[in-house]
């Protein structure tokens, strides 16, 4: 829950800066600016209500704790939704304080950029979601049957995989709905294929979580016979930790490409072609990072 | 403030009419746990909006770092709120623990669906 509250903190006081500006800027929007500015903070804490629930469950729940995998499962829910909470946070304060300060540029469009705002900010709580169902089901699956060697290590490290691997895509998919945001509050007449190339961005840069997310149900799900050397239960740990901080980069990596394209859309719409297919390729090169990580995490769990 | 007000009460009242609506069915339908659970989840999802309304005054007009640290005690204080119908869904077997985390999140549902209708309302108002 401390962890995962930090991502909501943090996007929430970016949220009221921008607020800040944006009232300076223009004092009669205030009302609107306010409004939005609610609003986009009350999808943007969704990832750590998450949290909060799942720290809930965790503290209140009488476990029955019949063999080390349970604890470390348990142990391994809390880390990923702690961490997987973070990303989200911080990115959907980015399009909630983009929002405030396009309504102070173009008081007529508020309505438009809020549910721009919405949707930027709605796509950006997908990682965290990820995390909530990985954290559900190490909580309620039944690991009795695991082999204490390798079984608490492959639990620790799906935990790690997609709570890590969750970050970078939140702020990612945030990253592309700011410059939505601003785009549309620069050129309203461009708002169909800016939100179009934002939902693309946004879709693409959550792939890294989604290999987080492949890579926990691996650890999760494949059984692992049992064995008294170390080195599986290193590797299997190991390919989550590998595969957790490996999408944080491509995830934020790929935001920032998307954005550009976003960006540039807005600025001239005539290209838009080009620009999304120049913006693909360079989404693609950030992503092979992540590739190269969820290969070596196989490698791990599969060879070593 | 009057608008954020007005905003709190549009949002709040849908939030609360869903729940009461869905719950009573559900209580009808036998599954009183669900339907007591879904009402006291989005009580406490309103509180906890209210409150983020009621303190957005208090980050206004500060640097950033103290919008964070405002940010980050408005957030601890409202999660102690909203733990509360949680602990009572873990502890109590009336209230059924998803039903509850399904209200605690009735008030962006509600956000979330009136800018998706108003959304297709007038793209379908284009078309025509």
């Amino acid at each position: 829950m401390g962890v995962g509250a930090i991502g909501a903190a943090i996007g929430e006081g970016y949220t009221a800066a921008e607020a800040n500006l944006a009232i300076s800027r223009n004092t009669k929007s205030a009302g609107d600016i306010f409004k939005s500015m609610l609003i986009g903070q009350a999808i943007a804490e969704s990832a750590s209500i998450f949290a909060l629930v799942i720290a809930m469950i965790l503290l209140f729940t009488k476990f029955s704790a019949t063999s080390y995998v349970t604890v470390c499962a348990i142990f391994a829910a809390g880390l990923s939704m702690g961490f997987g909470a973070i990303g989200s946070g911080i990115g959907a304060g980015f399009p909630a304080g983009a929002a405030c300060t396009g309504m102070s540029r173009q008081p007529a469009l508020s309505g438009k950029l809020t549910t721009n705002m919405l949707i930027g900010s709605a796509v950006c709580q997908t990682p965290s979601i990820f995390a909530l169902v990985v954290s559900f089901i190490l909580i309620f699956t039944d690991f009795s049957g695991y082999p204490v060697s390798p079984g608490c290590a492959a639990v620790l490290g799906a935990g790690l995989a997609i709570g890590l691997g969750a970050i970078g895509s939140g702020i990612g998919g945030g990253v592309v709905a700011e410059s939505s945001c601003n785009g549309i509050a620069r050129q309203p007449l461009t708002i169909t294929p800016v939100t179009n190339v934002m939902l693309l961005g946004q879709a693409i840069a959550q792939t890294p979580a989604i290999l987080g997310l492949l890579i926990s149900f691996i650890l999760i799900y494949k059984g692992f016979p049992a064995t008294d050397s170390i080195a599986p239960s290193m590797a299997l740990l190991g390919a989550g930790i590998c595969m957790g901080v490996g999408a944080i980069g491509p995830g934020i990596g790929e935001g920032i490409a998307s954005s550009g394209g976003v960006k540039a859309i807005a600025r001239n719409q005539e290209v838009v072609g080009v620009i999304t297919r120049s913006m693909l390729v360079g989404m693609a090169v950030a992503e092979s990072t992540a590739i190269y990580s969820m290969v070596i995490a196989l490698v791990m769990i599969f060879v070593a | 403030m009057e608008q954020i007000r007005q905003t709190q009460k549009k949002y709040c009242s849908a939030a609360i009419a869903v729940a009461i609506f869905a719950g009573l069915l559900f209580i009808l339908a036998g599954q009183k746990p669900i339907g007591k659970a879904l009402i006291l989840g989005t009580i406490f999802s309103i509180v906890n909006f209210i409150l983020m309304g009621e303190t957005l005054p208090f980050r206004i007009g500060q640097s950033k770092g103290k919008t964070f640290f405002i940010s980050m005690g408005s957030i601890y204080f409202r999660y102690i709120i909203l733990a509360i119908p949680l602990i009572m869904s873990i502890k109590l077997e009336q209230f059924n623990l998803f039903a509850v985390i399904f209200g605690i999140f009735l008030v962006q549902i509600v956000i979330m669906a009136d800018h998706f209708f108003s959304y297709i309302s007038s793209a379908r108002r284009k078309q025509f």
